[in-house]
């Protein structure tokens, strides 16, 4: 059933039940016509601006359609703001739990460090892995053409078939191909792995680099400042 | 007579104008550095290496002529590195705390905090244009290496403070390997109040028992390097190398005051020779039938090259 069809068997039901009166019933049509946005004529668009009463039957019609479109927006009720209120106070009271702050956190560090041997090579390795991490992961091959011949060092992949047997085609079988394939994958990581390690201590020298001179320099060494400000 | 006294005619023409152009470009530099010392401020920014962004927030303050800074990464969680005055302290999640000396935190450019007249015997100085840079003017600098072989910077300064607004890490034929930009700048008469709770952190006082080498790199005798770039000198007596995988048959750290390089010699894996960038750090691996050779450090792939082929093994 089309809506218009919708808005007239709704417009009969509505004119036995409000008015009868000819003009009105003459116009039902029309403004229900309008009402599906249908065009109507300029006589008809006056008698509608002037005429109350098929603007209610023109408003009707826009809510039976909206209805039956389910387009209607919940209306909330007049004591809406009374029952929210009443809810809100039944609900449990939730408390933000305060986090430590950042320096709360500084500070247990710095107790911890200065209650532990910090300069063990074990507690290097492991900050300078940490810190370092975020360069670690921008290793990327160079690619610039004439470096290319530096690139293809990995192992070349057999992609021929090895001749004296036909391997079927199988999901769960593997192929001399993929053994070679896993194999030089895992070369490949092994290596990258090695490399972030030369990486993590280049790193890890050059943030001491200073540490002997800064030592020898005065004594004692912390954070006394110079008399020119400068450091 | 007449040839040589024209020559000094044009030499006595051109070269106060270029003399002129070079002072002024390291005044602008000296300003730079200055900046980052002396300001109070709260500056985020982000390094970009090839297709990777990493986020930083600097915060850097003077408090009783003494410097405050913490840099935090923003990428990784729970990662804060912290200087007061000449102490810098590493802190990470679950972990002690690494504390080293240092004048500065040496995550961030390194160039903004080497002695000026070290880097004149590296670089030519060339000021360039003034564009905008996030609604300031910025005033180009450009660091021009002597040496080919050397990295060059392009430096955007703001023009009101001389603060380093963007930094280009180029290689020759001005290839860009590495960017530093601010992102947000906020400088301010006082302390960041950020800072403010660092002073009354009870940071631990580096011992100078604990802060002696507690490993030595392996020397051994039957290998040498035999080559070292131009300005470049191997630092005496390198501290601590962690302890890695393939174990070191000798180890070497160059310096040209701005850059370091390590070289690591580690016995052979069979590998060919390869190449890889993180940024402007070149990290190249070398193998022989005697040994591999990893060279890694902010030079061109083909110093790096040649400082692999230089390990030789008697």
């Amino acid at each position: 059933m089309s809506s218009k069809q919708q808005h007239g068997s709704v417009a009969e039901q509505v004119d036995q039940t409000h008015s009868t009166e000819p003009t009105v019933q003459s116009s039902q049509e029309w403004v229900s016509a309008a009402a599906d946005g249908e065009a109507i004529s300029e006589q008809q668009l006056h008698q509608l601006c002037d005429n109350a009463s098929l603007q209610q039957h023109y408003e009707r019609y826009h809510l039976i359609g909206a209805a039956l479109r389910n387009e209607l927006a919940p209306k909330l009720p007049a004591d809406f703001s009374a029952s929210f209120a009443a809810r809100l106070q039944q609900e449990p009271v939730h408390q933000l739990v305060v986090h430590r702050s950042f320096f709360h956190r500084i500070q247990q560090g710095m107790r911890q460090a200065a209650n532990s041997e910090w300069l063990k090579p074990t507690a290097q390795t492991a900050i300078a892995a940490s810190v370092a991490l975020m360069a670690v992961l921008g290793v990327q091959y160079v690619q610039q053409p004439y470096e290319q011949e530096l690139m293809s060092p990995l192992p070349v992949l057999h992609t021929q078939p090895v001749s004296g047997f036909a391997t079927p085609v199988s999901l769960s079988q593997t192929t001399v191909d993929d053994r070679l394939e896993q194999h030089a994958h895992q070369a490949m990581l092994e290596q990258q792995r090695r490399l972030q390690d030369l990486l993590n201590a280049h790193h890890q020298q050059v943030r001491v680099l200073e540490q002997s001179a800064l030592l020898n320099e005065q004594a004692p060494v912390v954070t006394e400042p110079e008399p020119d400000g400068n450091y | 007579m007449r040839w040589s006294l024209l020559l000094l005619l044009v030499s006595s023409l051109l070269l106060p104008p270029l003399l002129l152009a070079d002072t002024k470009g390291w005044q602008l530099f000296q300003q730079s550095q200055d900046a980052v010392r002396n300001h109070n401020f709260d500056v985020s920014y982000v390094v970009f290496k090839g297709e990777q962004v990493t986020s930083f927030r600097w915060l850097h303050g003077v408090h009783q002529e003494q410097q405050l800074e913490q840099l935090v990464p923003m990428d990784v969680d729970g990662i804060d590195i912290l200087r007061k005055g000449k102490v810098v302290y590493y802190l990470t999640p679950e972990r002690p705390v690494l504390i080293t000396l240092s004048s500065y935190i040496k995550e961030l450019p390194s160039l903004l905090y080497q002695p000026v007249a070290d880097l004149k015997q590296l670089y030519d100085p060339v000021s360039g244009s003034v564009s905008q840079m996030g609604g300031r003017s910025a005033q180009l600098l450009r660091l021009t290496a002597f040496h080919p072989g050397r990295l060059s910077y392009w430096l955007w300064l703001d023009v009101e403070t001389g603060f380093p607004l963007r930094i280009d890490t180029v290689a020759e034929g001005h290839q860009l390997l590495e960017r530093w930009q601010v992102t947000h700048m906020l400088l301010s008469p006082q302390l960041p109040e950020a800072l403010k709770a660092l002073l009354d952190l009870p940071l631990p006082q580096p011992d100078k028992q604990h802060l002696q080498p507690v490993a030595t790199p392996p020397q051994a005798s039957n290998i040498e390097l035999a080559w070292l770039p131009s300005g470049f000198k191997q630092v005496e007596d390198p501290l601590v190398v962690p302890s890695l995988g393939v174990p070191l048959l000798h180890y070497w750290l160059l310096s040209d005051g701005l850059h370091q390089v390590s070289v690591f010699v580690q016995k052979p894996n069979r590998q060919p020779a390869q190449a890889y960038r993180d940024g402007a750090t070149t990290i190249y691996v070398h193998s022989t039938e005697q040994f591999d050779v990893t060279v890694i450090g902010p030079v061109t792939l083909e110093i790096a090259r040649q400082i692999a082929a230089a390990v030789r093994y008697d």
